[in-house]
């Protein structure tokens, strides 16, 4: 895929609102990710960390504009933004728990500009997660909480997309299996120039891996910049590295 | 929820309505369409019991609708049994049916279940007709009328069915507002969790389908009596029957006894008018508009009128009341002296082993529970740690092994009966009942004690207080946050009592200072005299927590003891904790 020139702005989100019944959830919150760039969001519970991702992959109805590489996303459907590369891994293990772990990969590849590379995604996919090999033909709801996660994560990459929104991607994983999906996260956005936008409880791991980061409460973004001003924050460090 | 006055009165409102309706009409076809109003409410009301409450859709509940009209009609032919006394028989009849078709039907779930329930009327069809019954007429008794319900004054009808509607309203909302209405509710939001909180699903799902079986008779019964006077197999247990009732409760709305009431109210003058009024001067085209508005209602209304308005309604009050989460939540501390592990054992488990199609998921477990410990289970994903919580209480039946919790055997007891012996559990992913407020969602939990719902009540409110979420109480589990989701199943399985808690990875997805709040609460559940058993991966916060640890791994228990002995396990660091634990276990965190 062609892509603009370095530096420039591939998602702009600005003045962006999403209610759920009378809950205000985001408010007019503005956010804006480069090209390669690897933002991490992190936040308290009911930040509305995860409701951004939706709004973005069009899985949640939100106010404001999203503008995906120069095109504005608010008429789009979910499938049609999947389609343009924004992959979404959601958090809770989304996985179709009816089809085989090999059929759930294939159906991620499915976006017309990841077709042809199928073959060499999957086997870097099996080659990330060993265990999904030996798992291929189970059915994905017979796999434990983590191997789940483990699928939904492959899914996405699956996709080769040119973004990849990940909601918790360590929920529910051993210390050791967080310490190679981190590892992956970091190999693959270096080898791919993948823009990565990341929403993570592990804030040390997470804010270590990104370029720049934003710090969500209640609905609106409270604290952005680099990485090593972020880490620095006596907020950050106060409220999230127990420092 | 309404208070319980509000519904007698609102049902007594209906029925006055109905009545002067009743007095109002003068023609004899008016009153027809009156009689058809109450009687396909009645069938509505019916059929919204298994499958609005429970969820379980039935498509053959025409069965007990014909055998209403059979067993009333050969009663009056074969013994000339008035059909006052008749009813009592064909409703006999009519649950003894549900009861054979519920025992091996309910073996199926979702649309397996409505699919096979097809058949039962189609047999009944054929066995009337192979029975010779392929027409029977009511005879007259002029000397008799009334004792043979024959009346030659149309109100007489009229009143009757409004009897039968009366009667179906009071039952449904006994169900609705008795721990079975929650229990069958809760089912059809998720069995699972509902099991896991006490609720017997096969015995459930079989009152609310013996329940449901009873107003189809009645109503079958005065239908034939007062509408058709001819029984045949195609008019009482045809797809007409049951289209009519699907109709009825699809445009009022399921789950509510107001739905199929609005429902009837709305279709049924609709489809009589249409046919008296266009039907006559284009014979056919009734069907056409008739279809149209059932299309209208649906795309305006999908969940049926009576959801469509209140959701309306419920829009406009809550406008201008938008506003943003309040403060954060904050756990009262546990007491000062957290009583510790008595070394009472409570569970021990002996040699489980489980296998799912060729993959060992558990060989050989064994390790025990002490009283008020709170005891860490830890290892990979996939190592078979939530299939040992589902042995544990119940949902899965080990291939080997023996578990015994105080003292007597409980390996093979169902869910519920584990619940009710003092066994909670949460879920990895929150199981909650999406359409039930908070505070009802606790309340499913809390019926595992008690019958009565004022007193389920208050033991929710009770155990929604001590998680700090009594503000939430009347919220939908969708607006929660995932603490708050977390707080709430962990209210939910307080509210059944357990002496022992599993928690599985109750922490996933908390930020830190939920996290924090989350430990704080499963101290104080340890204070107050409960055993807590945790799987969790956030190694910081269990090394807190925890007493003992019981490593799995593969299927097989890898170690067990005190944490800070087990996570210096080489075989623990090697195949869970990872090279980079190792760095940081020069200088322990415990």
């Amino acid at each position: 895929m062609a892509r603009a020139g370095g530096g420039a702005g591939v998602l702009t989100v600005a003045g962006l609102g999403v209610s759920y019944g009378g809950l205000r959830a985001l408010v007019d919150l503005t956010l804006e990710v480069g090209e390669g760039e690897f933002v991490t969001l992190v936040g308290p519970n009911g930040a509305g960390k995860t409701t951004l991702l939706k709004a973005i992959s069009g899985t949640a109805a939100a106010t404001g504009t999203i503008v995906y590489r120069g095109r504005d996303l608010g008429a789009l459907r979910a499938s049609e933004r999947a389609a343009l590369g924004i992959a979404h891994v959601p958090e809770g293990r989304r996985v179709f728990p009816s089809l085989t772990v090999f059929e759930n990969l294939e159906l991620g590849s499915y976006r017309r500009a990841a077709r042809r590379g199928r073959a060499q995604a999957l086997q870097e996919v099996l080659e990330l997660f060993p265990i999904l090999r030996q798992r291929r033909s189970q059915l994905a709801g017979s796999l434990s909480g983590g191997e789940q996660q483990m699928l939904a994560l492959g899914r996405g990459l699956m996709a080769q997309p040119d973004v990849l929104l990940l909601d918790e991607p360590s929920q529910g994983l051993g210390p050791r299996i967080v310490e190679q999906i981190f590892e992956t996260i970091d190999r693959i956005r270096r080898e791919r120039r993948l823009t990565i936008l990341l929403v993570e409880q592990r804030v040390v791991e997470a804010l270590e891996l990104c370029d720049r980061g934003y710090v969500l409460e209640t609905g609106r973004v409270v604290l952005a910049g680099a990485r090593d001003a972020l880490l620095a924050d006596p907020r950050v460090q106060r409220a999230y590295l127990g420092a | 929820m309404p208070s319980r006055a509000r519904g007698w009165i609102a049902i007594i409102v209906v029925v006055a309505v109905g009545l002067a309706a009743s007095f109002v009409v003068q023609e004899r076809y008016h009153h027809r369409v009156l009689t058809l109003v109450f009687l396909w409410a009645s069938m509505g009301l019916a059929w919204n019991i298994i499958s609005g409450y429970a969820g379980q859709i039935s498509f053959g509940h025409q069965a007990f609708f014909g055998i209403g009209a059979y067993v009333t009609v050969l009663l009056v032919v074969k013994l000339g049994l008035t059909p006052w006394l008749g009813m009592i028989a064909a409703v006999a009849a009519a649950v003894l049916a549900a009861v054979l078709i519920g025992l091996p039907t309910f073996r199926l779930a979702g649309i397996y279940f409505g699919l096979a329930t097809l058949a039962y009327p189609l047999i009944l069809r054929i066995v009337m007709d192979w029975l010779g019954y392929q027409e029977v007429a009511i005879p007259m008794k002029r000397e008799h009328l009334g004792w043979f319900m024959q009346f030659s004054e149309p109100r007489s009808f009229d009143l009757v069915a409004l009897g039968v509607l009366a009667g179906s309203l009071a039952l449904s909302y006994r169900i609705e507002t008795s721990r079975l209405g929650y229990w069958l509710r809760a089912i059809r939001e998720n069995e699972q969790a509902a099991e896991a909180m006490g609720a017997d699903s096969f015995r459930c799902k079989m009152a609310a389908y013996m329940l449901s079986a009873v107003p189809a008779a009645v109503a079958g019964a005065v239908y034939i009596h007062a509408i058709l006077f001819i029984v045949t197999p195609e008019a009482v247990f045809g797809l007409l029957v049951i289209s009519q009732t699907l109709v009825v409760c699809l445009v009022g709305g399921t789950g509510t006894m107001w739905g199929p009431v609005i429902g009837a109210a709305v279709m049924v003058p609709v489809s009589e008018i249409l046919d008296t009024t266009v039907g006559d001067s284009l014979p056919g085209i009734q069907g056409v508009v008739y279809g149209a508005a059932l299309i209208l209602i649906i795309l305006f209304a999908p969940e049926g009128l009576y959801w469509g308005v209140l959701q309306r309604f419920r829009a406009r009050r809550s406008r201008g009341a938008e506003g943003v989460r309040a403060a954060p939540i904050v756990v009262a501390q546990p007491p000062a002296h957290p009583g510790a592990a008595t070394g009472d054992v409570l569970l021990d488990v002996r040699g489980i082993s489980k296998a799912f199609l060729g993959l060992q998921a558990l060989s050989d477990v064994s390790f025990d529970v002490k009283e008020r410990e709170i005891l860490g289970v830890i290892g990979p994903n996939g190592a078979g740690k939530t299939t040992l919580f589902n042995v544990l209480n119940g949902f899965l039946v080990p291939d080997h092994g023996e578990v015994r919790f105080r003292g007597q055997t409980v390996t093979g007891l169902l869910p519920s009966a584990l619940c009710r012996r003092g066994v909670g559990r949460t879920f990895q992913v929150v199981r909650t009942f999406p359409h039930l407020t908070v505070l009802e969602n606790v309340m499913v939990g809390a019926f595992a004690r008690e019958a009565a719902v004022d007193r389920a009540r208050a033991r929710a409110a009770s155990a929604l207080q001590d998680v700090s979420l009594a503000d939430r109480a009347e919220a939908l589990p969708g607006g929660l946050t995932t603490l708050e989701l977390r707080l709430m199943e962990l209210a939910r399985c307080l509210a059944t009592s357990p002496r022992l808690v599993l928690l599985d990875e109750p922490l996933a997805g908390l930020s830190a200072d939920g996290v924090d709040a989350m430990i704080t609460m499963i101290r104080r559940v340890r204070a107050t005299g409960m055993t807590v058993v945790i799987i969790e991966h956030t190694m910081q916060a269990l090394l807190k927590l925890a007493d003992r640890l019981v490593v799995l791994d593969q299927g097989r228990r890898l170690a067990e003891g005190p944490p800070g002995r087990v996570t210096q396990d080489r075989a623990v660091i090697e195949a869970y904790l990872g090279k980079r634990w190792l760095a940081r276990a020069g200088a322990p965190a415990c």
